[in-house]
């Protein structure tokens, strides 16, 4: 327990001060987007890893966040930042749609249903166009030039994200969603409302996906249909970053964030300008690889088997 | 024994510094962003090339004020996101003093927001949408016409020679399929043309049959498609296997001018005309030239996209030689300035309409007959004459 805190403290004290220490607006930013998808991956994994519904669909949920404070400043002409809020509702509100309609469905279908529901948001937003501005997509100017103010707001919403799932973890509601996942019609015959349990999980999951897609909003300062409601990069990497972290464990997707957005950095930059160009072709070859890497030998990903990664790599008896 | 160690470490160090020294002050940096990977990835290697070819050239006349040119090619792999991301690492970790390239409409409409709120000179290559030179930002310059005046040439092609009755517009779902399409719907209304269908499709779609068969049915006189690379050839090998013969078809430039369009078509592409903004045999100084240096290096030919590439470099560099100093605003004042001659024509920021900081280009149309680029329009600079009316059955060999 006590080795357990000192680890929490002294990665808190690391993101805190690591803006301070490392000035490149480069690193900054990359550290920035790692942090925004472990809110991201976290999220996911409340609802895939904790309750057992696997989601195709969590670009949904960022792209009304997103979609959600870009109208805010072009349609309202409020500050993009209400949108941390209104996103975030926004994206329970159509949580509480997409649970209507796809929680009538089990397992796979499931699965296919969010995966549908995504890109029927992605084609919405592309036609819908006196009110999405279609493939113009939005474009704000940034509040601040500074990365510090965006990095600290990350920071603080990763944190609240995972202290959030941990709490719920800890509670009641979380033994329901763990006994949904292991069995709904045992769980069902407990007495345990297993809808209303679901739904709990979607809306909190939804609600922080939200809250990081106004943030990328906020950030990025352009969203187009194409790039918030994208099933191979929103969808599929939260679903990535949660196995390759670990399904169902607090801090697996925030690990897997990281791995991720490293990963994908160091292919797009070819090695950081170090190997030849093709290289950067190479990331979905690398990514495919990975996944199937981390399902064959690390089925519960570098968090969940880290006992296992100590033992056979470091060669550490626990 | 340890002094001497420690000369030889002050001596290493003193070396190190030196050259770190040199090597920043002799060269000027500008960072390039451009599809490397993903779909767009030829536009990016076509204009890549023609950079770094403009840049050995340069280099070897004595660079900018006898400092090497350096540019930093950086891939946004055609993602907006990817593009606002890297066009920031140019700024802040690789200190460019300006910043070009563009390909995509979207792409470079996002780092055209970053370039004006960090103050950097962008001179855009290629992204054409209106909208990145019509939103009043004053450090954005851009060589390429806007989308809207692509179908310049083709308007009067098709009311001299085609003389349509009705058109189908085809593109696809991007900043650039849709500004364009919805520009040329107003170019039809002007001419008075019946639209029968305005289609967006999917980009990365693969089948198209959907909607050509629609469009055979509703059997329009022209076909016009607004594409990138992949879609450009599928689109005419699923017409062909369709049997869908309108009187023409047209591209609006893009994918349809590119040497693998007609690599990966064949003989569904020939025939087939589009928008251009240059051709080799142009009366600019060094246009056939380009052409020709292009085609000994890299054994392919190359078209407008790699042209502008290649001016844009040989503009950055006389803007660098004409600038006071490189600081941000004595580039975009030097960019206001420019009126030179490239083998990709006069070169010239001027602001009218809604537009500011944009080169004026005439737009020519070309056709692709038996594998090659002719320049078809205007006539009396044609390289070949107008292949019309087409057999398109026989064309296709049926």
């Amino acid at each position: 327990m006590k080795t357990k805190n000192i680890a929490i403290t002294t990665a808190l004290a690391f993101f805190i001060i690591f803006p301070l220490a490392v000035r490149s607006d480069y690193y900054q930013h990359i550290m920035i987007i790692a942090l925004m998808w472990v809110l991201i991956g976290s999220s996911w994994n409340l609802l895939a890893g904790y309750t057992g519904q696997v989601s195709f669909g969590h670009a949904i949920f960022f792209g009304v966040g997103a979609y959600t404070a870009g109208l805010f400043a072009t349609k309202l002409g409020i500050s993009a930042w209400w949108g941390m809020i209104g996103g975030g509702l926004a994206a329970m509100l159509v949580g509480l749609f997409v649970g209507w309609v796809c929680f009538r469905l089990r397992g796979p279908y499931f699965a296919l249903a969010t995966l549908a529901g995504g890109e029927i948001f992605r084609l919405i937003a592309t036609n819908w166009e006196s009110l999405t501005e279609g493939m113009v997509g939005i474009l704000l100017i940034q509040t601040f030039r500074s990365k510090l103010p965006y990095y600290y707001i990350v920071l603080g919403l990763a944190g609240l994200c995972i202290l959030t799932i941990h709490l719920v973890m800890k509670s009641k509601i979380g033994y329901y969603f763990v006994s949904i996942r292991e069995d709904q019609d045992a769980a069902e015959s407990l007495g345990i409302n297993t809808t209303l349990y679901k739904n709990i999980s979607l809306l909190i999951s939804s609600f922080f996906t939200g809250i990081a897609g106004a943030f990328y909003m906020n950030y990025m300062a352009f969203i187009d249909p194409h790039i918030v409601f994208s099933l191979h990069y929103i969808s599929i990497m939260a679903i990535l970053v949660g196995i390759v972290g670990g399904v169902a464990t607090i801090m697996g997707p925030a690990v897997g964030a990281f791995i991720m957005v490293g990963l994908q950095e160091t292919f797009r930059s070819a090695f950081f300008g170090l190997a030849p160009r093709w290289t950067s072709e190479a990331h979905a070859l690398v990514f495919g690889l990975l996944v199937i890497f981390v399902i064959m030998f690390l089925a519960n990903g570098v968090v969940g088997d880290w006992a296992k990664i100590k033992r056979k790599v470091f060669r550490i008896k626990a | 024994m340890s002094k001497s160690y420690y000369r030889l470490f002050t001596a290493f160090l003193f070396v190190v510094f030196v050259f770190a020294g040199v090597s920043q002050a002799l060269a000027v940096k500008v960072g390039i962003v451009l599809p490397l990977t993903g779909a767009e990835a030829k536009f990016g290697e076509i204009e890549k090339r023609s950079f770094e070819m403009a840049l050995d050239e340069i280099n070897k006349a004595g660079g900018i004020k006898g400092e090497k040119l350096e540019l930093v090619i950086e891939d946004d792999t055609g993602r907006p996101d990817v593009g606002r991301s890297v066009v920031e690492k140019l700024i802040t970790k690789d200190n460019v003093v300006m910043v070009g390239g563009g390909y995509s409409s979207s792409v470079t409409y996002a780092v055209a927001g970053v370039c004006q709120q960090n103050r950097m000179p962008f001179l855009v290559n290629t992204g054409a949408a209106d909208n990145i030179t019509s939103s009043n930002w004053d450090y954005v310059f851009r060589l390429n016409p806007p989308v809207s005046e692509y179908a310049g040439a083709i308007q009067s092609l098709l009311t001299e020679v085609i003389k349509p009755k009705s058109v189908a517009i085809l593109y696809e779902n991007t900043l650039f399929g849709t500004s364009g399409a919805k520009s040329f719907e107003k170019t039809c209304a002007k001419l008075g043309l019946n639209v029968v269908l305005k289609e967006g499709y999917e980009s990365g779609g693969i089948d198209f049959k959907p909607v050509l068969s629609k469009v055979k049915q509703l059997n329009p006189d022209v076909v016009y498609m607004i594409s990138y690379i992949m879609d450009a050839s599928l689109l005419m090998n699923q017409a062909k296997e369709l049997k869908l013969t309108p009187k023409m078809f047209i591209g609006g430039a893009a994918g349809f001018t590119m040497p693998e369009f007609q690599k990966n078509s064949g003989v569904a592409s020939d025939k087939v005309i589009s928008a251009t903004l240059w051709h080799q045999v142009l009366k600019y100084p060094g246009a056939m030239d380009y052409f020709n240096k292009f085609k000994a290096k890299y054994n392919a030919a190359t078209e407008y996209h790699g042209a502008e590439a290649y001016a844009a470099a040989y503009v950055i560099a006389d803007v660098l030689k004409r600038a006071k100093s490189y600081k941000n605003d004595d580039i975009k004042d030097a960019l206001a300035a420019t009126d030179m001659m490239t083998v990709f024509g006069p070169v010239k920021f001027i602001s009218y309409g809604a537009m500011k900081n944009q080169n004026k280009v005439p737009t020519y149309v070309v056709q692709w007959i038996d594998g090659k680029l002719e320049l078809v329009w205007p006539a009396n600079i044609a390289t070949k004459k107008f292949a019309y009316p087409v057999d398109w059955l026989k064309t296709w060999k049926y």
